[in-house]
């Protein structure tokens, strides 16, 4: 397949993606047939806002990924990586366990948490890429014991919240869509500017700097972009894991590595695949939601190692 | 072009270089020599501004070079050090397009990975090649470049003798055109034969520079590498005794 008719192929995917998106969950639904006034709510006022709001996370999700990826040279690096979605648990599991039963707190707790994670990991930011990685790592670790202590320490009633979010969660996003979808066209704006410097990164940071790029700026700006960006995304829909991994090498692998194009097939792939995780996750045990982050797993793995093995072999 | 005025260059505790003193003309070829962990890949990395220097001053074109831009460094100098990193897909054309800036035109592309025998690869994915065809990849970058001054890092590591004739005569033309060529060599025979100019490196702090016909006899060389070497046809062949 040419350039142009991947682009196509993917366009009509996603077209085929958002119909089912809203047609899917514990009742099926044709959104261009004549719909009752309760089934138009639950489709316009339901079904479409999570819609929407999945569009933005996912696609800030694989946005950040890729930027992590190409920050620390290393394909397995993802949007948590450096301790981010940890901190920002530990926040939300924090304020649940001051506040029980306050998902508005709980929000503001991961937000809090995300940024507190965000100074920690700026503080190590000096370091070369291999160790702020590891200081990435060693902090995550950190966070997962608070999270565990707190954990230990919650009602149970508290506890299915906090995993509920920790797993994923698109239905009570606090954060209002107009805004979600700010940060997400804004990050992928962001990405577009950077993409040449981010190109000439990919062969390393010694050769990116010979060709003319100011590498510790680059570093400095990516590092503040994709934790930023990471903190909306968890503090909107929770850590939803695997999509900021799995959709940069998805889509390096249909689009190239060049950064123009990889980074919007990102932020548009990355949402679709949220998307149709999340209507799957409405729909397959109907009337009951399954977690999101689950299906993500579930939809993305097959896909990708089938791409991976048809590469390859 | 580029100057040293009593630089002083350190990696962690040690010093590799004391007050060097030196410059770098344009239509001449400078070779670096020096036994493993000498300095000479730290000594490139401090002319291309890419690792300062703990005393002295690096000049470029007479500007202190940590006063410029790294895009202004980037117009004159082009480097060519380790193979860069391949593990998330470019092509050859792609690779050579990042080395070539905005709007290069698909002929001079197509040129320089002529000249380095890599046109037929251009559709292929980085990773895939063997390490020889990816040096041969890098040369053609920095030839894409056609900056007035050329750093390279052992640019015949990895390449077949076929290669290494082909890349060390495309140097002599490149400085007889006006170029500025410094190289890190391993091969006595191939610095005497493409040298102007040396540097020798003796990993404590020393440095010796000068002509290369005055600087690279049997037993200058046998004490900077400590190994005994003989001198053939002259002095034209310098070869230790392997055999002893």
């Amino acid at each position: 397949m040419t350039g142009m008719q991947r682009l196509l192929a993917s366009l009509l995917l996603l077209a085929v993606i958002v119909y089912l998106s809203l047609a899917m969950g514990d009742v099926w639904m044709q959104p261009f047939a004549k719909l009752s006034d309760t089934d138009a709510t639950i489709l316009w006022d339901l079904r479409l806002p999570r819609l929407l709001t999945a569009l933005a996370v996912g696609g800030m999700l694989a946005l950040a990924g890729a930027w992590f990826q190409v920050l620390l040279g290393n394909p397995l690096a993802e949007p948590y990586v450096l301790g981010v979605a940890g901190s920002s648990a530990a926040g939300a599991v924090l304020a649940l366990f001051l506040v029980p039963d306050s998902a508005w707190l709980m929000s503001a707790g991961a937000f809090a948490g995300a940024w507190l994670g965000i100074v920690v990991v700026m503080f190590f930011a000096p370091l070369g890429r291999g160790s702020l990685l590891l200081a990435g790592v060693v902090l995550a670790a950190f966070w997962s014991a608070v999270i565990a202590l707190l954990m230990a320490l919650l009602p149970s009633r508290s506890l299915v919240l906090a995993f509920g979010w920790m797993l994923g969660d698109l239905s009570r996003s606090p954060l209002p869509l107009w805004l979600l979808w700010l940060v997400w066209g804004g990050a992928l704006a962001a990405g577009l500017w950077l993409s040449r410097s981010l190109d000439r990164l990919l062969l390393g940071e010694k050769h990116a700097a010979a060709l003319g790029v100011n590498v510790p700026q680059l570093r400095q700006r990516l590092l503040w972009l994709a934790s930023a960006v990471t903190a909306v995304a968890v503090t909107a829909a929770g850590t939803i894991g695997f999509v900021g991994l799995v959709v940069p090498h998805l889509m390096r692998l249909l689009f190239g590595s060049l950064h123009r194009p990889m980074l919007i097939a990102s932020a548009i792939g990355g949402g679709a695949l949220l998307m149709f995780a999340d209507a799957l996750s409405r729909t397959v045990a109907a009337p009951a939601e399954l977690p999101v982050g689950v299906l993500t797993a579930m939809v993305g793995v097959p896909l990708f190692l089938w791409l991976l093995v048809r590469r390859d072999g | 072009m580029l100057r040293f005025e009593h630089v002083s260059l350190c990696r962690g505790e040690r010093e590799l270089l004391r007050h060097a003193e030196f410059a770098i003309a344009p239509g001449r070829v400078t070779a670096i020599l020096g036994p493993n962990g000498a300095g000479k890949s730290s000594l490139l990395l401090a002319m291309a501004g890419l690792l300062p220097a703990s005393g002295g001053h690096v000049l470029l074109q007479d500007r202190p070079v940590e006063e410029l831009s790294r895009m202004e460094v980037a117009a004159t100098i082009a480097w060519q050090g380790e193979l860069p990193a391949a593990e998330f897909g470019l092509t050859v054309r792609q690779r050579l397009e990042l080395a070539a800036g905005d709007g290069e035109s698909l002929p001079r592309l197509q040129q320089a990975a002529a000249r380095m025998e890599v046109g037929h690869l251009l559709d292929r994915d980085l990773a895939r090649l063997s390490s020889g065809e990816r040096q041969r990849v890098e040369l053609a970058a920095i030839m894409l470049r056609d900056c007035p001054l050329w750093l390279l890092d052992e640019p015949t590591a990895h390449l077949d003798l076929k290669h290494q004739t082909l890349l060390l005569r495309m140097l002599r033309q490149e400085a007889a055109a006006g170029r500025a060529v410094v190289t890190v060599l391993h091969d006595l025979q191939q610095a005497m034969a493409v040298a102007d100019e040396v540097i020798l490196l003796d990993g404590k702090g020393g440095v010796e520079t000068g002509e290369a016909g005055g600087l690279l006899t049997a037993e200058r060389l046998s004490r900077l590498f400590q190994v005994e070497l003989m001198s053939f046809a002259e002095g034209q062949l310098l070869l230790p005794d392997y055999r002893t």
